[in-house]
């Protein structure tokens, strides 16, 4: 192997090995090269559903420097590059005379700040999120306006809580009032997703005449939903819309990024086979392809549920052969509470995992944490009462420099959680006055 | 639920004729003003204002200033709540005045008449255009194409409205879902359709993997500086003899050549010697024959040599480029798929008439109507774009497939809006097809449509009984009752494996089998919809067999086998039932009492108040109790009565299974007790007891079997003006045996299912 250089070698020279245990290896060089030049931001929400063991979850002290309680323990490792934020609210998951369904409208507003309408099927009604106001402002400078992925499907039976539909409790991204923005759960369908999808039986130039003529199919099925509005009526109409908007956006990132995707060969990138049995390599994984489409700056706006609000899921790794919702609902049972937390603090190592290794990411200013704005918490504080006054919630990262984490913040009680993201949209360059029930921006944010 | 209902049902049907003549000749309010002034009036003041006015009422329902009987013709949905409510005892609440058995039946009869009074005058509602769902999209595509690819697996899940994910108004499309569907039509088409082509096809770096020992030079060559691979995996549409050609060459060392394996699926098909050096690289030929669908290629250093010196000695194989050259088609090798849907050679000089002849048939059975000659002028824009590029023939009828499966025509189920009531014979044919199939009309069905046979009730009827004979009719056991009886929550419970030593996956699949069989049974062979609550023979094979303690079924296939002799009998004592109603850890009697009431009794229970879960704190004695015990403490605040005390019993009843669905006779240390009482004072015992209590009430189940149905045939939630609708259907089944297919017929010949509310919306 004397005359020949290796292509890994290649980039270390660069300067821009990443270090990806699971996915080593390299990203196309056209999106590296124009991410490096401009000091880009990101914001993530991850999410967590059935409220958190909010004793062992808030810390004693205010201000820097705060003792670490046990389920925030696992965070040791990033001490310093985030914040506890205490005393925000989403009011508008209260019931407000809609009686239970707590956990839908908890989910459909945690990102909406909106009262959702309560209805299990027809005319869904939330708002926008705010990582979907992002991804409308942004989404031109990415191929992806935003990414949304998680560990459950949408619950397929029955209804899904009390009266709501099941779209409020296994979506938080909503592109608009009606529309919740899909996630997918499947690592390797993400992969294929961002990187194409690795069937690779075709030559270079019949790949360009292919995408020639998949425009030409875009083309023709335009006119053929242009034509059909029409002839149908106005609820018909919103379904044509969807698909309008939709075909539309795949145009543009066509028309715009075809060279990048073109040329994003993936040799040596190992393709994630498919969901993991195992629940904590699951989320792993997922966080690995979130972080790998920041880095690659396929994207700048992700969402993740770790999974869908009021899941039952069974924790027998931690020593929870019962389900999650059960145990939320401890009654003060020790016994339960205790479950209650080994399931919180199971979540937050798998969110260590992420956060640790996007802090281990270099970029060209700071890692690719400093360079991101990470959101993780729920629309529930104890799953007991289902309040949602005094959430957790978590903020990590320095936001481009916009931010000086490492701090417990308490904010006045019912601030508006809504706040807080029209300050990060503010970071995100997107200024927002309004979002949901805002008030405001968040004062005091570091 | 008490009795009350059951013989206030019957009498709303024997009364209604009645009220319908008289309507003839006098004005509704006429007829039933005397009673309104009466009964119901007096009644709503004495039990119902006193929570229910003022500008915050419970549940935002508000009867107050009740002055006429139009009111309630007014809000029907409003009223349809109150009818539910008070006859289900519900309302008024434990803790307030009661009233008395006969006042409760007359209030609701006189309320079920008035509300069912203007039958005449019914809306047949509208149904918002229809996504094709999931499964209903890969049944689609393999009725259509006749290839089985179940792309839609892949899919974002179907957001779930009423109960069911084919509900029109939750089905949306996000860029996400459109991406996917985009790439399907292009993987369908190229699946479906073979072009010829003899031209090589060129792999090197850039479209090569590659396994650890092998990497990418910056000229795009394959350097194996190791053992490894470089490989492709890609869908072969025919069979037939196929050729690789690799050009290589060897950095040599050692006593031997460098050798180069093919490999075709990880396996080594041929090895050979790669002699030749950077001057000279050579090509390397294999020739084989490969069956048609997913194949690996590979191409793998199968000698690496190393010394470390000096002088190092390094042996390393540099694989220039792959060429694959594809069989000529025979016509013989072609997939079904390709000759049907291109059923007509052209030569040259006819190749325009016969691709609009072929796109022609094509658009017309995806879009399950004729296509228009706008939509065809447009598709053969599509094929002469690609005839111009001087492609075969096949690609250009590719690339039109392609379209018509990314149309809104295909992926929507359309309906137009316009001045007929009725839903012309086309819209009719797929409401019948993916009502029964879950997918596309048939041949026969669209001949029917093109007719406009198909309106007639006697055709639907006979359509109906073929198509339940049909296989593609076990849809309504994958994707109605899984949703009805909530069966894809079996596949998210997790039992504790530490307390239930013989569950494993196979068993749950074992268990969701015999359901769908049962499910599958009762429709193939027309039985009694009464067989859900009582049949005394199910479908199992030795595992489950072992599982419920029955002796004498051995073997891993499933077979019809009596329960005489056991205490189980229907849906409800079978295994999927009570694991999917049951927690990790243990049994869960306020779950299964309230999947018997939602799913059985038609009877939901409002959901429970803020701060469940908590019970009332009675310290030590709560730790100490039973489940029973905890359960009765429960009850004794009023707030959770009213539910727990229809609840509770029923699920109680069921105690012998145990979270798997096991009989046990004890739970731990405890003897079982599977004793209840109804809120009507009925004391019963046990499952077999439970069964005869549910017999009882079977005009409430197939009334409640209707209303779902309707709900997953129409995909729309059943409204107020779809009462009468549901009342003839669950009459009609009731007066011709309870058999499956007279429900269907109910169904399919009901107004909601073969109208439309015309625009404007008045419904007539």
């Amino acid at each position: 192997m004397s005359n020949l250089i290796p292509r890994r070698t290649f980039l270390k020279g660069i300067g821009t090995l990443m270090a990806l245990p699971l996915l080593e290896g390299m990203l196309p060089l056209t999106a590296l090269a124009s991410s490096a030049k401009i000091r880009t931001n990101r914001m993530a929400f991850m999410f967590v559903p059935n409220g958190i063991s909010m004793p062992q979850w808030t810390p004693s002290g205010e201000g820097a420097g705060f003792e670490l309680p046990e389920v925030l323990a696992p965070l040791n490792v990033i001490k310093g590059q985030f914040s506890v934020l205490t005393g925000l609210a989403q009011h508008n998951a209260f019931d407000l005379g809609d009686g239970p369904g707590d956990h839908a409208r908890s989910a459909a507003a945690w990102l909406t700040g909106v009262h959702p309408r309560k209805t299990a099927g027809a005319d869904i009604k939330n708002g926008i999120s705010a990582d979907q106001v992002a991804a409308g402002k942004l989404g031109h400078l990415t191929p992806f306006p935003s990414i949304e992925i998680g560990c459950e499907r949408g619950a397929e039976a029955g209804n899904c809580d009390s009266g709501y539909s099941c779209a409020y409790s296994s979506n938080i991204s909503w592109r608009s009032e009606t529309t919740p923005v899909a996630k997918e759960i499947n690592p390797r369908l993400v992969f294929e997703r961002l990187f194409g999808n690795g069937d690779h039986g075709e030559a270079v130039e019949s790949r360009i005449m292919r995408s020639r003529y998949n425009k030409s199919v875009l083309d023709f099925v335009l006119e053929d939903a242009s034509k059909l509005k029409s002839q149908i009526g106005i609820r018909d109409q919103r379904k044509l819309d969807e698909y309008f908007t939709a075909v539309r956006e795949i145009e543009e990132r066509l028309a715009k990024f075809d060279r990048i995707t073109a040329s994003a060969g993936m040799n040596g990138i190992r393709v994630p086979s498919g969901v993991p049995q195992d629940y904590a390599a699951h989320i792993r994984l997922m966080g690995d392809m979130m972080i790998l489409a920041f880095q690659a700056d396929l994207t700048r706006v992700a969402t993740f549920m770790f999974a869908n609000e009021g899941s039952n899921r069974s924790y027998p790794m931690v020593g929870v052969p019962e389900g999650h919702h059960d145990m939320s609902h401890h009654g003060t049972d020790p016994v339960k509470l205790k479950k209650k937390q080994q399931i919180d603090q199971f979540h937050v190592t798998q969110l260590a995992y992420v956060l640790g290794k996007m802090a281990s990411i270099k970029e060209p200013e700071g890692s690719l944490l400093d360079n991101s704005m990470v959101v993780y918490g729920g629309g529930i504080g104890d799953g007991d009462r289902h309040n949602h006054d005094d959430l957790p919630i978590l903020l990590a990262g320095k936001g481009a420099g916009s931010l000086k984490p490492g701090a417990h913040m308490v904010y006045p009680k019912n601030t508006p959680l809504n706040n807080l993201f029209l300050s990060l949209l503010d970071r995100m360059g997107v200024p927002t006055e309004t979002l949901g029930d805002s008030t405001g921006k968040l004062q005091h944010l570091f | 639920m008490s009795l009350a209902i059951a013989g206030a049902f019957v009498a709303v049907a024997s009364v209604s004729p009645t009220a319908w003549q008289k309507k003839k000749t006098a004005k509704p309010q006429a007829t039933i003003a005397p009673s309104f002034a009466k009964n119901v009036k007096p009644f709503i003041e004495k039990y119902c204002t006193t929570c229910h006015a003022g500008p915050n009422p419970p549940a935002k329902i508000l009867l107050s200033g009740l002055i006429s009987s139009d009111q309630i013709l007014k809000d029907q949905t409003l009223w349809d709540r109150v009818v539910r409510n008070v006859s289900s005892s519900h309302m008024p609440p434990l803790g307030m005045p009661q009233p008395s058995k006969l006042e409760r039946s007359t209030l609701v009869t006189w309320l079920e008449t008035t509300l069912s009074g203007n039958c005449k005058l019914k809306d047949p509602g509208k149904v918002t255009m229809r996504r094709l769902n999931r499964q209903e999209y890969n049944n689609t595509v393999r009725d259509l194409v006749g290839l089985d690819l179940k792309l839609a697996d892949d899919f974002p899940s179907d957001d779930v409205g009423y109960g069911f994910d084919n509900i029109g108004d939750v089905l949306s499309i996000s860029p996400l879902l459109m991406e996917k569907y985009l790439h399907a039509a292009e993987v369908i088409a190229s699946r479906a359709i073979v072009v010829p082509d003899v031209k090589p096809v060129h792999f090197d770096g850039e479209n090569l993997k590659t396994t650890p020992g092998a990497s990418v030079s910056e000229q795009n060559q394959i350097l194996f500086f190791s053992n490894g691979q470089a490989y492709f995996e890609t869908y072969f549409s025919m069979a037939g003899a196929y050729k690789f050609r690799a050009k290589a060459y060897a950095e040599q060392a050692g006593p031997e050549p460098a050798k180069m394996a093919f490999m075709i699926d990880g396996k080594a098909v041929s090895t050979v010697e790669v002699k030749a050096v950077l001057a000279h690289p050579q090509e390397y030929d294999l020739d084989i024959n490969l069956d048609a669908g997913k194949h690996r290629f590979a191409v793998a250093f199968a000698n690496d040599y190393y010394r470390a010196g000096p002088p190092a000695e390094d042996r390393n194989l540099i694989v220039q480029s792959v060429e694959m050259v594809r069989p000529i088609p025979k016509e013989t090798a072609l997939p079904e798929s390709h000759k049907n849907i291109i059923f007509e050679k052209p030569t040259d000089a006819n190749w325009r008439p016969v691709a609009k002849k072929v796109l022609a048939r094509f658009a017309g059975r995806a879009f399950r109507r004729p296509a228009t000659v706008d939509e065809l002028s447009r598709l053969m824009q599509v094929a002469d774009y690609v005839n111009k590029d001087g492609q075969p023939f096949e690609r250009s009828i590719q690339l039109g497939v392609q379209a018509i499966l990314s149309s809104p025509h295909f992926l929507f189920r359309v309906e137009a809006d316009n001045q007929s009531t009725a839903l012309n014979g086309y819209e009719l044919a797929s409401r019948l097809s993916y009502f029964l199939w879950g997918s596309m009309p048939d041949s026969e069905l669209f001949q029917l449509a093109a007719t406009g046979q198909i309106a007639k009730a006697d055709v639907l009827k006979s359509q109906v009984r073929r198509m339940l004979k049909d296989s593609r009719s076990d849809s309504l056991a994958d994707n109605f009752a899984e949703e009805w009886l909530n069966l894809r929550k079996l596949a998210l419970i997790n039992p504790d494996p530490a307390q239930f030593k013989d569950w494993d996956e196979n068993l749950r699949t074992c268990m969701m089998t015999e359901t769908k069989l049962f499910f599958n049974g009762i429709v193939h062979n027309d039985r009694s919809v009464i067989d859900f609550i009582n049949a005394k023979y199910t479908y199992i094979n030795q595992q489950l067999a072992k599982h419920y303690g029955i002796d004498g079924v051995t073997g891993d296939e499933f077979r019809k086998v009596s329960l005489v002799g056991t205490p189980r009998a229907g849906v409800l004592t079978q295994g999927s039932i009570l694991t999917l109603t049951s927690n990790p850890t243990r049994t869960s009697p306020v779950k299964r009492g309230k999947w018997v009431l939602e799913q059985i009794l038609n009877a939901p229970l409002p959901p429970p108040p803020p701060n469940v879960g908590v019970l009332p704190d009675d310290g030590k004695q709560i730790a100490a109790a039973s489940l029973r015990q905890k359960m009765e403490i429960h009850r004794r605040n009023p707030m959770c009565a009213t539910c727990h005390k229809k609840m509770d019993p029923l699920g109680f009843s069921l105690e012998n299974y145990d979270a798997t669905g096991r009989w046990r006779s004890k739970d731990g240390n405890d003897p079982i007790d599977s004793s209840g009482v109804l809120p009507d004072g009925t004391k019963f015992k046990g499952s077999e007891e439970l069964c005869n209590i549910l017999i009882q009430k079977k005009t409430d189940f197939v009334k409640g079997l209707a209303e779902k149905l309707l709900t997953y045939a129409i995909g729309r939630g059943v409204e107020s003006y779809d009462r009468c609708s549901v009342d003839e259907i669950a009459l009609a089944c009731e007066s011709k045996g309870y058999h499956f297919s007279s429900l269907i017929d109910g169904i399919v010949l009901s107004d909601p299912f073969r109208k439309k509310r015309v625009v404007g919306g008045k419904g007539k």
